[in-house]
């Protein structure tokens, strides 16, 4: 119980929280809408230096600074979106995963901002309760990712969801049915981005301190391999499969396991190794993730 | 006769080398339901993927008609002439794998207003006001589970068709919806079509090459071959027409 409630663990803890939230955006974006985004480690850092350059250099409160970073995030991603979410998925993917590059080398060059690889700091936490301080944000982070799910359970049987899940399917036919579907595409890119952003921002403060080696690609790979592992068709794969990676190695192993200190700076290294073949594993025995599609039901 | 539907002005298409489409002057949708026939790579699909804007033309325009008002189409995109009642059917089958057929047609009915990323809850009362609608084309067919996918091409075929119907348009371009119906199906998409054609005003344009369906069912037809429309008239005529005996139905036979 001590264990559960120390500093690390909460912060653990809502870091894991912080993964799920950006698996289950990734499958709105990549399972519903059919948006390849391989950059979502750059929207997630943008959110994440915007806010922690507003709250330090300019001072904003929070809240403020929250919402602004949101926006930004949105602005640069509506931008983004317009250039390349009318080429194909290749291109997508490569658009995205270069979006997220530059943002990596931008925190590294524009040392007057962002300090550089030294990194930015002390980001401060919005509010304090002395000791249970941490307790209190990860069921703030908590509540935003339960309203995320339930948001993203809805969407799948509404309208928008069906249309969605239209021009995953066939965008010209989708267009030939009168849907504006590259209007449509944008306009939920931006959206699905701001929340990456919010969860970037929302992540600052947890981290106190960042510097660009924290947001490489690593993150962006995390994700997918969760996404494919936990099951990209289901609302809940996000979560089970960050669990199965993320929290399997990064806590689990690394906080409960006792490893000699000689091994334990292999674990890392180790990780992604792991995660590869879990992913090859799965992908051959249960091409759809360990949750699986639902059997396509057919009453007669 | 009707007010035209369209008129098409020196259309030109090439892929490559190649004319697919080359046609000079050409009003479509007099007749309540009119045919296109023609041999194999005359064009006819090519056509109406330039009609409706899924292939861009190499030159030329086209103008089409809605409440006496003129639209120049041509450089519109495929989603806003279908919003504006140009809407085709199509001859390879095309289904959205994640739907199920009610799903499928509820999709069709939604409206823009409805589809909006936070207008998430509006799901009871789409289903509510759209219900009848899907209900009376269900029952029409006869789904068999019309909340599973559509198993058959024969199902995905009637969907199409269906979500076509369901957006109301003023002129329907169906590229061989027959195809692969069994027959008493495609008696009732014949039945219905005359219905729409009748009652709502709708104008229909069919390629089939299906014929005795042509004949029964149309009241225009436009021969088509190496591009061109080379003849117009009543199916009695275009029938008893040597070069469309020659070209197509297979030298003297008729």
């Amino acid at each position: 119980m001590e264990l559960l409630l120390s500093g690390y663990m909460i912060y653990s803890l809502s870091f894991l929280l912080i993964y799920i939230a950006l698996a289950t955006i990734l499958h709105l974006q990549f399972s519903i809408t059919g948006i390849v985004n391989f950059g979502i480690v750059g929207f997630w850092g943008f959110g994440m230096y915007i806010f922690a350059l507003l709250q330090l250099k300019l001072g904003m409160p929070f809240v403020l600074a929250i919402v602004l970073s949101c926006i930004i995030t949105g602005i640069v991603s509506l931008i983004l979106g317009s250039i390349i979410l009318n080429l194909d998925d290749q291109a997508v993917l490569v658009g995205t995963l270069a979006f997220a590059t530059i943002i990596e080398y931008l925190t590294t060059t524009e040392k007057w901002a962002t300090n550089g690889v030294m990194g930015l700091g002390t980001i401060k936490m919005p509010f304090d309760f002395g000791p249970v301080t941490d307790l209190v944000f990860f069921l703030f982070i908590l509540v935003c990712l339960v309203l995320l799910i339930l948001y993203t359970a809805k969407l799948k049987t509404s309208s928008y969801g069906r249309l969605l899940l239209s021009i995953k399917d066939n965008e010209v036919l989708s267009r030939s049915l009168g849907k504006p579907t590259f209007r449509h595409k944008i306009i939920f890119f931006t959206f699905t981005c701001m929340l990456i952003g919010f969860f970037g921002a929302l992540s600052a403060p947890l981290y106190n301190y960042i510097f660009p080696r924290m947001i490489g690609p690593g993150i962006t790979f995390t994700i997918w391999i969760a996404l494919m592992l936990g099951g990209r068709t289901r609302l809940l794969g996000g979560m089970v499969g960050v669990v199965a990676t993320v929290g399997l190695f990064d806590y689990f192993i690394e906080t409960v396991v006792p490893i000699p200190t000689e091994y334990a700076e292999m674990v890392p290294n180790f990780k992604f190794a792991l995660y590869g073949l879990m992913l090859i594993l799965i992908l051959m025995f249960r091409p759809l993730g360990i949750l699986g599609d639902r059997k396509r039901e057919v009453k007669r | 006769m009707r007010e035209k539907a369209l008129h098409l002005k020196n259309l030109v298409k090439r892929f490559g080398g190649r004319t697919v489409v080359d046609i000079k002057d050409i009003t479509l949708g007099t007749h309540g339901i009119e045919g296109l026939i023609g041999p194999n790579g005359a064009g006819k699909t090519t056509l109406i993927s330039l009609i409706t804007h899924k292939v861009s033309m190499d030159q030329g325009q086209i103008l089409y008609y809605k409440d006496r008002k003129e639209i120049d189409i041509s450089k519109k995109s495929l989603d806003e002439i279908s919003r504006l009642g140009l809407v085709r059917t199509n001859q390879i089958i095309q289904d959205f794998e994640s739907l199920t057929i009610r799903d499928s047609l509820l999709l069709s009915l939604a409206t823009s207003k409805q589809e909006k990323f936070y207008n998430i809850f509006n799901e009871k009362e789409l289903r509510k006001s759209t219900e009848k609608e899907i209900e009376k084309y269900l029952d029409y067919f006869h789904f068999e589970n019309p909340d599973g996918h559509a198993l058959s091409a024969g199902e995905k075929k009637l969907l199409d068709i269906i979500r076509c119907m369901l957006l109301k348009p003023k002129f329907l371009l169906m590229d061989e919806p027959t195809a692969g119906l069994p027959q008493n199906q495609t008696e009732k998409v014949i039945e219905l079509m005359r219905e729409k054609t009748n009652e709502e005003g709708m104008s229909i344009l069919i390629v089939e090459h299906d014929l005795d369906l042509i004949w029964k069912v149309t009241e225009n037809v436009h021969f088509m071959s190496e591009g061109q429309i080379l003849i117009q008239g009543t199916p009695d005529e275009i029938r008893n027409n040597k070069t469309v005996i020659t070209k197509y139905m297979g030298g003297c036979d008729a």
